[in-house]
């Protein structure tokens, strides 16, 4: 079944970002990779992400660096941090600056797939209610009742 | 972004009704409310199974490293972020509490996680002159003991100076080390030895790589300066290894770490560094890993030695290590370097020393020396093969050397207060140089027979016999040779390992083999240390026996009675006592313990209690068990308090109203219902419609009396009949609660006396399925009901679940099955749940009991049986 969804893989070791976009899109994913915070936000600026999936010790812009800086960009952009790096301070971090979680490699494929379209179905949510709102606030200030 | 909740009030007062309410605004609140439900679910899920990961852990029966304790901490500290994150969604402002009392749990794991290695010295080097035995922090007890034994007991040793712990911590913060250190141990899988040997290969080119911090290469070669003026050009130097942690509780790292002999002037900073990479050598990764230390705790010292001029080498024991009441000393010898016993490469000539004095050799054998290790004149070592007879066959050592070096031994012996492991070496002059001392272990076990090996055990199963025990013990397992690298790739678990040389290099397969046999090499040497650490049957120097043991063929190995017999022997297996954990008491383990007693234990076990408040949480298990309770209160009641009439619960009809109430979640439900009622045909909930299979399938036979209506009046009958439900009453007591969506279900039910919890997420993502199940069986202090929990928590186990019970809480789980597997674990819950009904009656007569049992075996037997024939499994 393909997934309606983008997705972008942010790692520095190109090893595993290559594995892991090949196994990706064998499962129907539309995924693109980078191999930095710097790519990545470049990458967005020109073709947005629904979901983000991040790597946290790179060289340049750190991972925690990077979700700050998508997080103040596109709030709606759904953040994973996938790490080799188990910091109870680093995670903690991570998910108070709105991460929707923060896995530990080697991660099983399918489980982080499952996280993937977890944190797409939150995207769509609150897409939906953003629009809802904006709907809302529309009728209530035009004048007719 | 927008606060969305803030802005709910405004077209979602709690006072009006909502019809007039857009329904799909509505539809869309509930959505996402179920959303952050569903995340904290699978959160309280990933946190349990964390919790008993930590617990599997802590039985001892595996190695583990710090990477696996991180991972664990950190992911059990992220998920229950997660849950009260979320709980704070559902629930904003009511829940504050839990934060700061997460906060200060996560302090304490934190704290505890911490706990570093500080120099309390910052001198990069310092000369052996300077060193004593208090040292052991500073430059590692290999060179610590080394300066003791020049220092304080003048006994001749070579000259030098080590590079500091200090040194290292400084080599490793100058190339940002050891996160990047630490990364590639958590990413890679410890149990695979390729994988192993692919971290290996990584960290040694990454450290290999690192560029010397200019203040430690400038301290290294003044001090090489100093050390070498007296001596005129051409020293060189022995580097060895002095690592922290060596030699701590029996852990001798043996032969692990890397030592470079006969290096020049312009090598050094290049051997310094290949020595802190053999800290990642295959060998001592899984040595760690078996025995529990933690990777950091570690500082590579490094010794920087002048190189003797050495004629003859060994080791000397003071004790025999295999006998607490043999007191005589062993000493093995060759010609060259020491490197020739440590290594296993050559069967050194043997002597034993009577302590008592006068002291006497009362064993003396002098063995065909092959090979000899000198040093090249520019650099290097080179093994040389020995071609003259005379030389081969002459003792490396003479009786009065044997006998001096013996004395030294006991004076070792008498300053340390314990049995030495002494490494030694003689120069052009006859005088002895030691190398090297550290506590001798010693086995519990009975020595192996010093008899001629004519008379080791007899029988027609001896394949082979002789050789040296290095290790004593009784192994099986089919021979595995190994000559290369290669080999040890596809190397068996529990095979018994065949090769020629007791190389330490072979050590990284001591956690995996059942047992050792080598055709050369001494119970003195390297190997024959670790082996003993690991408790592994260890024969070696066996003659011929690379020619006489086929691989493939199946052995049984006694090492202590130096035989090698055919086939599996029975007899001598059951005669082996079993192996002490490594695990358990080391520094990784009790690290674990320690974050564990913060992680794992249970303390609020009753939600009806005052006590169960966020207060009261000192686990990150209490907090999971707090919000989950509270996140099923309110999604329960947030469609009821606001009025909603499609998520507020529907009262089930099948034949008649039962007192069942359901909450659509989310897509519970094939169509949307305005109604009271919602009919059983109308729910499209995977786990609930199992549930009800298992409760429906078979008839209730009892208790007592069954006025022959049938099952739909015994359920209606026992929900609702007042005289059937005795006890506590509260709105919630007589009715049974399901929150439902399409792959989800969480059942409440209060039948009389007891109380359970069903909740179970059942899809096509096999690893996140999971149900839990949990049964709260009244009085505690009634024996019968008691009994009544450990009956279901017996069924239960038997069909595969886990099972705990506390008091007079049963806890049971099962996770990770494919659906149709845990469709049928539901079924089981529903038929135990109107099953078990009352037989805490019959508690107290056993042939009740087995009559139930049996009854019950068979029934659930006949539901999985029935389910597995349709889906068309075998």
């Amino acid at each position: 079944m393909s997934e309606p969804m983008t997705v972008l893989f942010v790692d520095d070791e190109p090893d595993f970002l290559q594995t892991l976009l090949k196994r990706m899109r064998k499962r129907s994913v539309n995924a693109s990779g980078v191999g930095s915070g710097e790519e990545a936000l470049v990458h967005l600026a020109q073709s947005p992400a629904d979901v983000v999936v991040l790597d946290v010790r790179m060289p340049g812009m750190g991972g925690i660096e990077t979700l700050r800086a998508i997080k103040k960009k596109t709030p709606l952009t759904e953040v994973v941090m996938l790490t080799g790096h188990a910091s109870l301070e680093v995670a903690r971090e991570g998910m108070e600056n709105g991460a929707f979680d923060y896995l530990m490699k080697p991660v099983d494929i399918d489980d982080l797939l499952y996280k993937i379209q977890d944190a797409f179905h939150k995207k769509t949510i609150q897409e939906a209610k953003i629009k809802t709102l904006n709907m809302m606030l529309k009728s209530e200030s035009s004048p007719t009742g | 972004m927008i606060n969305f909740r803030q802005i709910i009030h405004k077209f979602f007062p709690k006072q009006e009704t909502v019809d007039t309410v857009d329904v799909d605004n509505l539809r869309l609140v509930f959505r996402e409310r179920y959303a952050y439900f569903k995340q904290l679910i699978s959160a309280n899920n990933k946190a349990l199974e964390i919790m008993a990961e930590i617990e599997g852990a802590l039985q001892g029966n595996r190695p583990f490293g710090m990477a696996f304790v991180r991972a664990c901490v950190t992911s059990a500290s992220v998920s229950v972020f997660q849950m009260v994150d979320n709980l704070q969604r559902l629930a904003p402002e009511k829940y504050d509490a839990l934060t700061p009392r997460f906060n200060a749990i996560s302090q304490q794991i934190n704290a505890m996680m911490g706990r570093e290695r500080k120099a309390l010295d910052e001198r990069l080097v310092i000369v052996l002159d300077d060193i004593d035995k208090d040292m052991v922090d500073l430059v590692g007890s290999k060179m610590a003991n080394l300066g003791e034994m020049k220092n304080r007991l003048g006994l001749r040793v070579p000259s030098g100076f080590v590079i500091t712990a200090f040194a290292y911590d400084r080599f490793l913060a100058h190339n940002d080390l050891k996160a990047e250190i630490d990364r590639l141990m958590q990413s890679a899988d410890l149990d695979d030895i390729e994988n192993l040997y692919r971290l290996h290969a990584r960290l040694d080119k990454l450290i290999v790589q690192s560029e010397m911090p200019p203040d430690l290469a400038t301290a290294i070669r003044d001090a090489w300066d100093v050390m070498a003026a007296p001596h005129g050009p051409g020293l060189t130097a022995a580097m060895r290894s002095s690592a922290l942690g060596e030699d701590e509780k029996g852990s001798s790292f043996a032969g692990l770490h890397r030592s470079e002999l006969n290096v020049s002037g312009d090598y050094l900073l290049n051997a310094y560094k290949q020595i802190v990479a053999s800290k990642y050598s295959l060998p001592a990764i899984t040595y760690r890993l078996n025995k529990g230390f933690r990777d950091e705790d570690i500082a590579m010292c490094v010794g920087c030695l002048a190189m003797l001029d050495t004629v003859a080498g060994g080791v000397m024991y003071s004790r025999n290590p295999f006998d607490l009441n043999d007191r005589n000393i062993v000493i093995n010898s060759a010609w060259g370097l020491p490197k020739a016993v440590v290594d296993g490469s050559v069967d050194g000539d043997l002597f034993v020393v009577d302590r008592h004095r006068p002291q006497r050799i009362v064993q003396r054998e002098i063995r065909p020396k092959e090979r000899r290790f000198t040093c090249y004149p520019e650099e290097g070592v080179c093994r040389l093969d020995i071609m003259d007879d005379a030389l081969r066959h002459r003792a490396s050592l003479e009786d009065a050397q044997a006998l001096a070096l013996a004395a030294t031994a006991v004076q070792l012996e008498d300053h340390y207060g314990a049995p030495q492991d002494i490494e030694w070496a003689t120069d052009q002059q006859g005088e002895i140089c030691i190398l090297q001392c550290r506590p001798l272990l010693q086995m519990p076990s009975r020595a192996p027979s010093s008899d001629s090996p004519l008379n080791l055990v007899q029988g027609d199963s001896v394949l082979l016999a002789g050789g040296i025990t290095a290790c004593p013990g009784i192994a099986v397992g089919p021979i595995h040779r190994v000559d290369s690298g290669l080999d040890m790739l596809a190397f068996p678990q529990g095979a018994i390992l065949l090769t020629r040389e007791a190389h330490p290099r072979w050590a990284s397969l001591l956690t995996r083999a059942a047992g050792v046999i080598t055709a050369h090499g001494s119970f003195t040497g390297h190997l024959a240390n670790v082996a003993r650490e690991f408790e592994l049957p260890a024969l070696f120097g066996v003659p011929d026996v690379l020619e006489n043991l086929q691989p493939g063929t199946l052995i049984t190995l006694d090492a202590g009675n130096r035989a090698i017999h055919a086939g599996r022997i029975e007899v001598l297996l059951a005669s082996s006592p079993p192996k002490t954990s490594l695990m358990v008491g080391s520094p990784v383990y009790e690290t674990l313990a320690q974050v564990g007693r913060l992680i794992v234990p249970l303390n609020l076990l009753d939600p009806d209690d005052a006590e169960f408040a966020p207060a009261n949480c000192r686990t990150l298990h209490d907090i999971t068990r707090f919000i989950h309770e509270k996140s099923v209160h309110e999604m329960f009641h947030f469609g009821r308090d606001h009025h909603f009439n499609e998520r507020s619960s529907k009262q089930l009809y099948f034949h008649a109203p039962m007192q069942w109430w359901i909450l659509n979640l989310d897509d519970g439900f094939k169509e949307e219902v305005r109604g009271k009622y919602i009919r059983l045909d109308n729910i499209a909930s995977i786990p609930m419609l199992a549930f009800w299979d298992g409760f429906a399938a078979i008839p209730w036979d009892g208790p007592p009396a069954l006025d022959g209506k049938g099952l739909m009046a015994v359920m209606f009958q026992s929900t609702a009949n007042p005289a059937l439900t005795p006890g506590v009453r509260s709105r919630y007591a007589d009715r049974n609660y399901f929150m439902i969506s399409k792959h989800y279900c969480n059942l409440n039910s209060r039948l009389g006396y007891h109380f359970s919890t069903l909740e179970a997420l059942v899809s096509d993502r096999t690893p996140e399925n999971y149900i839990g199940f949990q049964f709260k069986g009244g009085a505690a202090d009634d024996r019968r009901r008691i009994n009544r929990i450990q009956f279901i928590a017996e069924l239960l186990e038997e069909t595969n679940f886990r099972a705990s019970v506390k008091e007079d809480n049963l806890i049971a789980r099962i996770e990770g099955f494919e659906k149709a597997y845990m469709l049928d674990r539901i079924k089981i819950l529903g038929y135990l749940t109107l099953h078990t009904r009352q037989l805490d009656m019959i508690m107290t007569n056993r042939s009740m009991v087995d009559f139930y049992r049996s009854k019950m075996q068979k029934d659930i037997r006949s539901l999985t049986d029935a389910s597995s024939k349709e889906s068309g499994a075998p």
